[in-house]
């Protein structure tokens, strides 16, 4: 029987746990398994229409999933009325872009459009046998139901799910499948069902990211979204701040810029959402959501909030630290309301709550490592403070106590969770990139199974919300660019952290799942014992174009697992970016390469001891000799930047290899922050990101 | 206080809901780089934003400037776009009288009860002046340039002559003593840099910061730039360019904005973070002096309130005057039989600089804080404007 810190996303979707995921040697569910279930067998294969399918939605979702169902023999068709502008059409560079023309074309070629009158379903429709019908028109409930009618009459088995912003199940009467912006790209998906459906399995078997909540009005995105913005347009009447510039201290201090994202989405349609959302929260939970006349106005006009760009702004808003104080309480008090009423009402699992704001609405960190960084009393303070501003907003949807729920283990463990038999144990990831969080609840994870006396243990990334690993959350060192210190401590705190999974373990098993494991987070599972990897992940270490110099040990633990005769291989991963691919970095980087399943079955059995074929590589804790003498011939460097990062990135292998394990981690973290100050890298992608985002 | 009729018994301006740009000298700073419409109406909601008063709360705009700008025929109703809202309203325009005219213009607009809270917006922007280019099939030229501000300072087609000989004249008709004139413009530098010193304008002026299109910083106005403090020596050893008019007693172009309020005496209350403070239109006058006689028209105009209003010099708490020529408050002085010292106390457009549109509507703020800080009374406002013109009004505060 096997234990959990929490429950693992993988579950929410009734697909098991991730340490089932190893024992059993196959991933839980097939693509084509679920194929034929949803859509039936192979030779009479039923089809997947969108109806609205020239919207917003309708056409870039037509993109991501008819992408992922054309290798299946999955038609998708494409419905909508006639003379609606041609919004699949308009998707077509951008595939040609992301796949080739070929494939492209053939993407394209599967789409069957069809259009009607919104009455009348075209007869053509019923030899292509609809399965599932992804309906993604207007916004207007008596619309969406009528149209609900109209299929089931003609198809009555056929499959139903709503895109709904923000209308309950229970009001439209199908399941919701609302996505996130973009929606070619964005692989998150808000589901609503009473049990976890091989539709959404089948979402999570395409590589999309389907997260169950529960059947509330806006559910949790659209909630976090319009809410926030919402709060910005108080915060607008209160002080006169433009849209912009609020946007510009919003993302100072949380990551979204929402005014910015109605223009991007298309203010037209956004805004009206943005309005259904709000209007229908108010009439449920009061002036927390109520809509303002500025909101009222702009769903009518679909008015951009951004001045054009022949007014780009003239007047800077600075604030005095009594106006900061102000812009706190009308933007925290809000958001921090909104999360008691997600909590209260246990909108989704905690750890839901939290990523829906990080991928979908540009939250630098979740809701709720929000309010656990600032603490409850805080929060509650916070809020507090709204309410003696804004009182009304008080009077309903306020729920003080809901924030204790984040002392749960599934508030705790937001990011990683880990699970175990009594002998093994996984510790599983969920963010796709490395921060402070992470950091604190995988020393947990580890606490933890140290605790129960689990001493063979597989890292890996948790099969749902983080589909890759990109590595470091480079927001993380923006405090690093000013202070010397700071960028020691992070590199010297995540570096004690990768060796816990050197050194607490009898046995770690390093697992990669995704399409990619780049930077901090390579560096961090090269810590394990043994790496194994799917064959076709992209490994790198992209440190040096950014620039920065690698400070999780990427600067020496890999030499010393290696022979010297792979350290010129090391070299160019450190010194150009250039990833390679997981089958390309055995053995001098990859233990195991190979796919889905025979990396599950290799990495059970290296992590539970049984015969395996592959020796662990040693390490070696002495200086090493030589190790950056000859880099060989790197292509011309792109910038002197990179040039510059080349050499601080070779010094910093140089000083880190010549000293003894013990001492090199202080070693490289001195070289990684003193990188951090320099020009080059204040000039560089972190640099510009920190003062665009900060220095406003 | 002797009663005097308030002209617009509806109307009131709200203490406190105004502000003022440094007025920078032309070509000195980064006003000079912007369309100035836009940044007044920027301006002008950073300004209320920092009063706490929601742009929300007005119905109309009056806006006032001199100098030509870049989409102009738009007018108040574009101006309130950059202020944040989408307002009705319409542009006024009396060369240097112009402030006064859109706070006067905004009373009426309330006392008609066309309006509940009317913004008034003054602006100008005298660097980069815009040059005309008008088919003119009369003159020999047949097409003629003008450049918006130096081209009409140097001549005044009513009289054929320049705005500078207009203070000349004033002197030689007055026999106005240059060493007065030289100890007016000392006294009034004197008395700028005090007030600035007291913080007496902390009330009134707003430094603000402005943007690139790129949106990075481009400079903060926080300096009536091209002020400096000045020496009686210096004065007295100054060429005169006329009579009595030197580089020191006159003023100088600049570029600037500011704005106020007016309103409802029941909004004035709820709009004013100061509701105990009232304050009132009283009357107004406005004449025509004979031809280029300009500074004597403001005495003139002010005779004839005094007389309409059945008040004295005595009875005005605060008196302030937009004086492009130091001459103007020496005759001013002469003819009302006052103190000049006893007037333009926190400083004055002589000595900040003249960017014509928001002139008066500074001098009036100014005057109304000092006003403020007395504890009340009258406060008489004046000046002169081009084509011989003055102006004057007559405020309550209590
Ligand atoms: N825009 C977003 O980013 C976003 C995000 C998540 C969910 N949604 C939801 O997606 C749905 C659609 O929104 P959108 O932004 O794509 O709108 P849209 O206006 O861009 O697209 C709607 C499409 O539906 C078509 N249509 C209208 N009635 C139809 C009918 N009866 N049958 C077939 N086609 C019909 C229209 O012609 C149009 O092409 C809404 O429920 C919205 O809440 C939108």
């Amino acid at each position: 029987m096997a234990m959990a810190l929490r429950e693992s996303g993988l579950q929410s979707l009734g697909l098991g746990g991730v340490l089932e995921v190893f024992a059993r040697g196959q991933l839980p569910a097939t693509a084509s398994d679920l194929v034929t279930e949803v859509f039936g067998p192979q030779k009479a294969r039923g089809s997947l229409v969108i109806s609205g399918a020239n919207g917003m939605v309708g056409a870039g979702k037509a993109m991501q999933l008819g992408a992922r169902l054309l290798p299946f023999g999955v038609r998708v068709v494409g419905l909508d009325f006639p003379g609606a502008p041609d919004g699949i059409g308009g998707q077509y560079p951008g595939l040609v872009s992301t796949f080739g023309k070929t494939r492209a074309a053939q993407i394209m070629a599967n789409i069957v459009r069809l259009t009607y009158d919104g009455r009348t379903l075209p007869p053509e429709l019923g030899d292509l046998k609809p399965a599932f019908l992804l309906e993604a028109i207007p916004e207007i409930l008596d619309v969406k139901k009528a149209h609900y009618k109209i299929f089931r009459d003609a198809f009555p088995g056929v499959e139903i799910r709503s895109v709904t912003s923000g209308f309950p199940a229970s009001e439209l009467g199908v399941g919701i499948a609302h996505p996130a912006f973009p929606h070619q790209i964005n692989k998150v998906w808000e589901i609503v069902e009473p049990k976890p459906s091989p539709i959404t399995q089948l979402l999570w078997a395409l590589g999309l990211v389907p997260v169950p909540v529960g059947d509330h009005w806006s559910f949790v995105l659209d909630v976090l979204f319009c809410g926030l913005t919402h709060a910005a347009i108080l915060y607008h009447r209160a002080c006169n701040m433009p849209y912009w510039k609020i946007d510009k201290w919003v993302r100072k201090l949380i990551g979204p810029n929402p005014f910015r994202a109605h223009d991007v989405i298309g203010a037209q349609g956004a805004n009206f959402l943005t309005w259904s959302c709000l209007h229908h929260l108010a009439e449920h939970y009061g002036e927390l959501f109520r809509p303002t006349p500025e909101l009222e106005a702009r769903k009518d006009s679909g008015s951009d909030w951004y001045p054009p760009n022949h007014f780009r702004p003239v007047v800077d808003w600075k604030l005095e630290t009594r106006e900061l104080e102000d812009l706190e309480t009308w933007i925290l008090g809000p958001l921090f309301q909104m999360t008691s009423l997600l909590l209260h009402e246990r909108r989704a699992e905690l750890p839901f709550i939290n990523a829906v704001g990080e991928l979908c609405a540009q939250f630098r960190k979740g809701v709720l490592a929000l309010v656990r960084d600032v603490g409850a009393d805080q929060a509650r303070e916070r809020v507090a403070a709204y309410h003696r501003v804004h009182p009304a907003a008080g009077e309903r949807a306020w729920h003080p106590e809901a924030f204790e729920t984040i002392e749960q283990p599934a508030g705790q463990q937001l990011y990683v969770n880990a699970e175990h038999n009594g002998e093994v144990g996984t510790i599983a990831i969920g963010r796709e990139s490395y921060n402070g969080d992470v950091d604190v609840e995988l020393n947990r994870a580890v606490d933890w199974l140290k605790k129960a006396g689990v001493e063979r243990v597989i890292v890996t990334g948790d099969f749902h919300l983080a589909t890759q690993m990109v590595g470091a959350d480079t927001s993380e060192f923006y405090p690093a660019l000013e202070r010397t210190e700071e960028g020691i401590r992070v590199s010297e705190t995540w570096s004690r952290t990768a060796r816990r999974l050197a050194t607490d373990f009898k046995t770690s098993v390093a697992f990669v799942n995704g399409k990619r494991c780049l930077g901090g987070f390579l560096e961090l599972l090269m810590h394990c014992h043994h790496l194994v990897s799917v064959e076709d992940a992209d490994l790198g270490m992209p440190e040096v174009t950014l620039p920065v110099v690698p400070g999780l040990e990427g600067c020496h633990w890999p030499f010393r697992k290696t022979s010297a005769d792979a350290w010129p291989k090391l070299l160019r991963l450190l010194l150009t970016g250039r990833s390679v691919k997981a089958r390309d970095g055995v053995p001098w980087l990859v233990d195991f390469a190979g796919p889905m399943d025979a990396a599950l079955q290799m990495a059970w059995r290296l992590a539970t001891g049984e015969e395996s074929g592959v020796r662990r590589r040693s390490l070696v804790e002495s200086p090493l000799e030589g190790v950056a003498d000859a880099p060989g011939e790197l292509p011309a460097a792109d910038s002197p930047a990179t040039e510059a990062a080349r050499r601080a990135i070779l010094e910093s292998i140089r000083a880190s290899c010549a000293a003894p394990l013990g001492d090199a981690l202080s070693i490289q973290a001195r070289h990684s922050a003193g990188f951090m100050v320099s020009e080059p890298c204040l000039k560089g992608v972190i640099g510009s990101d920190y003062a665009k985002t900060m220095k406003i | 206080m002797p009663a005097a009729q308030s002209m617009f018994p509806n109307a009131r301006i709200p203490y406190g809901t105004w502000g003022s740009s440094f007025f920078p000298a032309w070509q000195t700073s980064a006003l000079a780089e912007v369309n100035i419409a836009q940044f007044a109406g920027e301006a002008m909601n950073r300004i209320l934003g920092k009063r706490r008063v929601s742009t929300d709360r007005l119905d109309y705009l009056i806006i006032g400037s001199t100098v030509p700008w870049h989409w102009k025929f738009w007018n108040a109703p574009l101006v309130s776009s950059c202020v944040g809202r989408r307002l009705p309203g319409f542009h006024v325009e009396e060369a240097c009288a112009t402030g006064l005219l859109a706070t006067l213009a905004a009373g009426a607009e309330v006392q008609m009860g066309a309006a509940e809270v009317v913004g008034v917006l003054t602006f100008d922007r005298t660097s980069d002046s815009p040059v005309g280019v008008f088919p003119e099939r009369r003159a020999y030229q047949r097409t003629v340039p003008l450049a918006d501000v130096w081209d009409n300072f140097g001549f005044d087609p009513a009289t054929s002559g320049a705005m500078i000989a207009t203070a000349g004249k004033a002197a030689r008709k007055y026999k106005v003593d240059r060493r007065e004139v030289d100890e007016v413009a000392l006294l009034r530098h004197e008395q700028y840099f005090a007030a600035r010193e007291s913080g007496a304008l902390d009330n009134v002026l707003v430094p603000l910061d402005i943007l690139t299109v790129q949106g990075r910083p481009l400079g903060r106005i926080d300096d009536d730039l091209g002020v400096r403090r000045i020496t009686a020596g210096e004065l007295a050893a100054m060429r005169e360019l006329d009579t009595c008019v030197t580089g020191g007693t006159q003023t100088h172009a600049s570029d600037g904005m500011a704005t106020l309020l007016v309103t409802t005496p029941e909004k004035a209350k709820e709009i004013s973070a100061r509701p105990e403070v009232d304050i009132q239109f009283v009357a107004k006058s406005e004449v025509r002096s004979a031809p280029s006689l300009m500074p004597e028209a403001p005495v003139i105009a002010v005779r004839r309130l005094l007389d309409r209003t059945g008040l004295s010099m005595d009875d005005i708490a605060v008196a302030h005057s937009h004086n492009p020529f130091a001459v103007n408050d020496v005759i001013a002085a002469r003819v009302l039989e006052f103190d000049w010292r006893d007037m333009n106390k926190t400083g004055c457009s002589l000595v900040w600089g003249h960017p014509q549109g928001p002139t008066l509507t500074r001098t009036l703020i100014e005057a109304l804080e000092e006003a403020v800080a007395l504890g009340g009374g009258y406060v008489l406002i004046f000046g002169c404007a081009a084509g011989d013109v003055g102006t004057s009004a007559l405020f309550k505060v209590s």
